[in-house]
């Protein structure tokens, strides 16, 4: 056939290709071939192109003309949360392509739509010819999943915040129609119906809809059981009267006041003519302030013995689980956790302060680490010190052996509480770790001076110091000469970007993972020591060569970024990389616990599905880039 | 009366010097099955063709050049495009672009535009064929077809000019020709008046066609092909 046609047809449509991303950066002979194998195909206003229905997806779609509407499905954590309406260059069902199933969102033409659509094995090709391609294959599913996370968080935050308002009228409240009955009724009925309903009370009614009494379960024992009330009589005998009716319009502050001020459990709701449409219950009331955050922290902040900390510290590690089905991002999490981690903590300090008696002693709870780090997940140990200032060197032998005996306490009885003990003894009560402010000082710098493994390991833990309880004051100068000592010292800062770069991430030359690091567990990644730890140290690194006080590896990152220069594009990739892989983590544990085993962190490759697999592989090359800049700064 | 003398001759007088195989390839092509015209617009395939001309009159202009494209399942495939220059016109249209000044060419031995018409033939097949302004372009494809080839194509033919109004009733472009259709539907035009980039665009036409027809009951080549005819009857007769 002529082929001058075909000629004509391919460059135009290069043509009309290279005005949009990714294809105008796409190499020359991957874009031909990516014309010359795609068809146009044209779909009528309001016709549906493709949704979850039709199967795998057989198509890349390109859009041509026009506009085409994208509804999200209805699976949150890994729909496509692509912008709602796509235009002209817009790529559609590339995740869908990718793991080679059905896509989650429904795509509806809008209006007349031209596309060019790309079958599926060469769109495979396509991705091998184009690292270009590739690339913007690989950042788009990303792209997907932070969208459909911080679509989640906003639902969450939303959520949280329709909880927390007193403020809704009762209206919104009341969720099913009350349950009522006549004056006439007998108690049998009465409380059959409640039985047969699940109901707590019943509510009775005169001739015109009004209440006029109300009865409650707690009723059937003191007026009806005890005293040998006959079921047959009319349940206007033993009902207690209505004290109090509130219009609809009313809010929850006020059903709450009402209670308050007549002793009552139950609050009705009537319109304007005073008939009954709803009953608010105390428990209702409590529902709208959610058992979340507040109910935990306020729990644990009043609580008097470990007992209620136990519960307390139960109700962070299920919240948190809830986050993380919820599908929270990583970050958040593992900050809540050791938030709430913290306030148990403090709470049992200060439980421990009514017993030892450090009065008039300057002194702060320090913990290193993850717990540091604000990053625990949910699988944690101590990691915690003391730090004290001894203004008499006569007295630091008996000031220490005071704090070792309260230190003591404490790491039992956070040990009580699920904080496991420290098997490296990385704890208060070790007499190595509870010192002076000038011992903590002397000690750090003689590790910087002399960086021999050991030193740099000790970095690696007690460099993340963060303070607790006590005077903040104390970590803050401990901080500050921390990093005199390190700031002029290339030779330490060197040693332990060396140490950093011993582990690189388990990325194949020819496989996607290296997996089998650990003769012990083959084909799986250790996701702490391969994955988190790559970003974690690199990030103490930077932040101990350029003054960041911050221990947060994320906040670590963004300010060393800011006087490194490194691109705020950059930055947001290893923030997403890192967060990935603590995420990967979480879910992990979470699902070893759920299965009652101690949470690791070894990871299946093979387990994810295709995209995790590919977000998971970025994330490591994210590391990587960290592990080159160590590499080009320190000439290693 | 040239352009009745000149179907004549050419049906006539079939191709001279036609050699064994190119009329065994003509034969092939005449013995190709007939497309099956009541499947769906989506399971067949259509061949779209635009010509250029020396001009707009088929009597006495002369047909440089013809593009087709087909839309097979209703997608078009840029594999799937055809386009032919006719050699023994080529130049008279480079030089001299102005048919007023052009003597009426005579008929000339075909040598160098049979292959090209063959090839055409091979590439539609029996599919139907669809044009803007149809009958301007069957004609010319017909006189070549007459001239080299000694044969009648015997397609039918779906005017775009024709379907479109019918199917977009509202719409005020109907006056304005192709251009005013391809604007109302914001088709890009590759090089307009260019034969294959306004086959391209008429492909893109017909792909509206088919869409808007087929909700409207109008869903195989064949209710397309009645459609048109039933306009055309009510317009000649009204």
């Amino acid at each position: 056939m002529s082929n001058s046609a075909t000629e004509i047809l391919v460059s135009a449509c290069i043509r009309f290709l290279q005005a949009y991303p990714p294809f105008d950066r796409m190499e020359g002979e991957a874009l031909r071939f990516l014309a010359e194998h795609v068809r146009l195909a044209h779909y009528p206003r309001s016709a549906l192109i493709l949704s979850s229905e039709m199967g795998v997806a057989r198509a890349l779609y390109i859009m041509q003309r026009g506009r085409v509407r994208v509804k999200a499905g209805a699976g949150l954590a890994h729909s496509e949360h692509s912008p709602t309406n796509l235009g002209p260059g817009q790529c559609f069902a590339i995740a869908a392509l990718m793991a080679q199933r059905p896509t989650s969102s429904a795509y509806t033409a809008a209006e007349d739509v031209f596309c060019y659509e790309l079958p599926a094995s060469d769109f495979f090709t396509l991705t091998q010819k184009s690292t270009v391609f590739n690339l913007f294959c690989t950042q788009y599913i990303a792209d997907l999943l932070k969208q459909s996370q911080q679509q989640l968080q906003l639902q969450l935050a939303q959520r949280a915040g329709e909880q927390r308002t007193m403020n809704s009228p009762l209206a919104s409240i009341v969720k099913r129609e009350p349950v009522a009955v006549g004056l006439a009724a007998s108690i049998r009925q009465v409380v059959e119906l409640m039985a047969a309903s699940h109901l707590g009370s019943m509510v009775i009614v005169d001739d015109l809809q009004q209440p006029v009494g109300i009865f409650t379960l707690s009723d059937v024992l003191k007026r009806i059981v005890l005293p040998g009330t006959s079921l047959d009589q009319p349940i206007s005998t033993v009902m207690s009267p209505v004290l109090q009716t509130l219009p609809m319009a009313a809010n929850a502050h006020d059903a709450a006041l009402a209670m308050a001020m007549h002793g009552i459990r139950h609050v009705l709701a009537v319109d304007e003519g005073g008939r009954l449409k709803g009953v608010i219950s105390e428990r209702d009331l409590f529902k709208l302030q959610g058992a979340g955050l507040r109910q935990i922290r306020h729990a644990i902040d009043a609580a008097s013995s470990l007992e209620v900390l136990q519960h307390a510290r139960a109700d962070v590690r299920q919240l948190s689980l809830t986050m993380l089905t919820e599908g929270v991002g990583a970050q958040e999490i593992t900050q809540f956790i050791s938030t709430l981690n913290d306030t148990v903590t403090r709470r049992i300090i200060e439980l421990n302060l009514d017993r030892h008696d450090l009065y008039g002693i300057d002194w702060a709870w320090l913990s290193f680490g993850s717990e540091g780090r604000d990053e625990q997940t949910f699988t944690t140990d101590q990691d915690n010190g003391i730090v004290y200032i001894c203004t008499d060197i006569m007295d630091r032998e008996l000031t220490q052996l005071r704090f070792l005996e309260f230190a003591r306490d404490v790491n039992a009885d956070l040990d009580q509480c699920g904080f496991p003990l420290c098997k490296g003894n990385i704890m208060a009560s070790n007499p190595d770790l509870c010192l002076t402010l000038e011992e903590w000082e002397e000690r750090f710098a003689r590790w910087v001076r002399t960086p021999e493994p050991q030193a740099l390991l000790n970095a690696t833990i007690f460099f993340d110091f963060r303070p607790l309880y006590g005077r903040f004051n104390l970590a803050h100068r401990l901080r500050l000469s921390l990093l005199r000592q390190t700031r002029g010292n290339p030779l330490f800062l060197r040693m332990l970007a060396q140490n950093a770069l011993a582990v690189s991430p388990p990325l194949g030359r020819i496989r996607d993972f290296v997996t089998g690091s650990d003769p012990d567990h083959p084909g799986t990644i250790d996701l702490k020591k391969y994955g988190v730890r790559l970003f974690t140290d690199a990030a103490r690194v930077f932040a101990l060569a350029h003054d960041v006080e911050a221990t947060n590896t994320v906040q670590r990152l963004k300010r060393a970024a800011a006087v490194m220069n490194i691109s705020s594009d950059d930055l947001a990739a290893s923030l997403e990389g890192f967060n990935f892989i603590q995420l990967l983590r979480l879910r992990h544990q979470h699902f070893e616990q759920e299965h009652g085993r101690a949470g690791d962190n070894l990871i299946r490759p093979e387990e994810l599905n295709e995209i995790e697999r590919r977000i998971l592989k970025e994330a490591f090359r994210q590391a990587r880039k960290l592990q080159a800049r160590l590499k080009l700064d320190y000439q290693l | 009366m040239t352009w009745f003398s000149r179907i004549f001759s050419g049906q006539q007088a079939p191709g001279q010097a036609l050699t064994a195989r190119q009329q065994q390839l003509i034969a092939g092509w005449q013995h190709l099955p007939e497309a099956d015209l009541r499947r769906s617009h989506y399971r067949c395939r259509y061949v779209v063709v635009d010509v250029e001309a020396t001009g707009s009159n088929v009597t006495s202009d002369r047909l440089c050049s013809i593009a087709a494209l087909a839309l097979v399942d209703g997608q078009i495939d840029f594999n799937d495009a055809f386009q032919l220059l006719l050699a023994d016109v080529e130049q008279g249209v480079d030089s001299a672009p102005s048919p007023a000044e052009q003597p009426t060419p005579e008929p000339t031995v075909a040598g160098p535009s049979v292959e090209p018409l063959i090839d055409f033939l091979q590439f539609v097949g029996k599919a139907p064929l669809v044009a803007y302004n149809a009958p301007f372009v069957a004609r010319m494809i017909d006189d070549a077809l007459a001239e080299h080839l000694g044969i009648k194509l015997g397609l039918p033919w779906i005017d775009l000019a024709w379907v479109l109004p019918d199917l977009f009733r509202d719409a005020n472009d109907a006056q304005g020709g192709l251009d005013g259709w391809l604007a109302h539907f914001g088709v890009d035009s590759i090089d307009r008046h260019n034969a294959l980039s306004d086959a391209f665009a008429s492909a893109q036409l017909l792909q509206i066609t088919i869409a808007y027809a087929a909700r409207k009951g109008f869903d195989t080549p064949a209710s397309l092909h009645a459609l048109e005819k039933a306009r055309r009857h009510l317009h000649q007769s009204g």
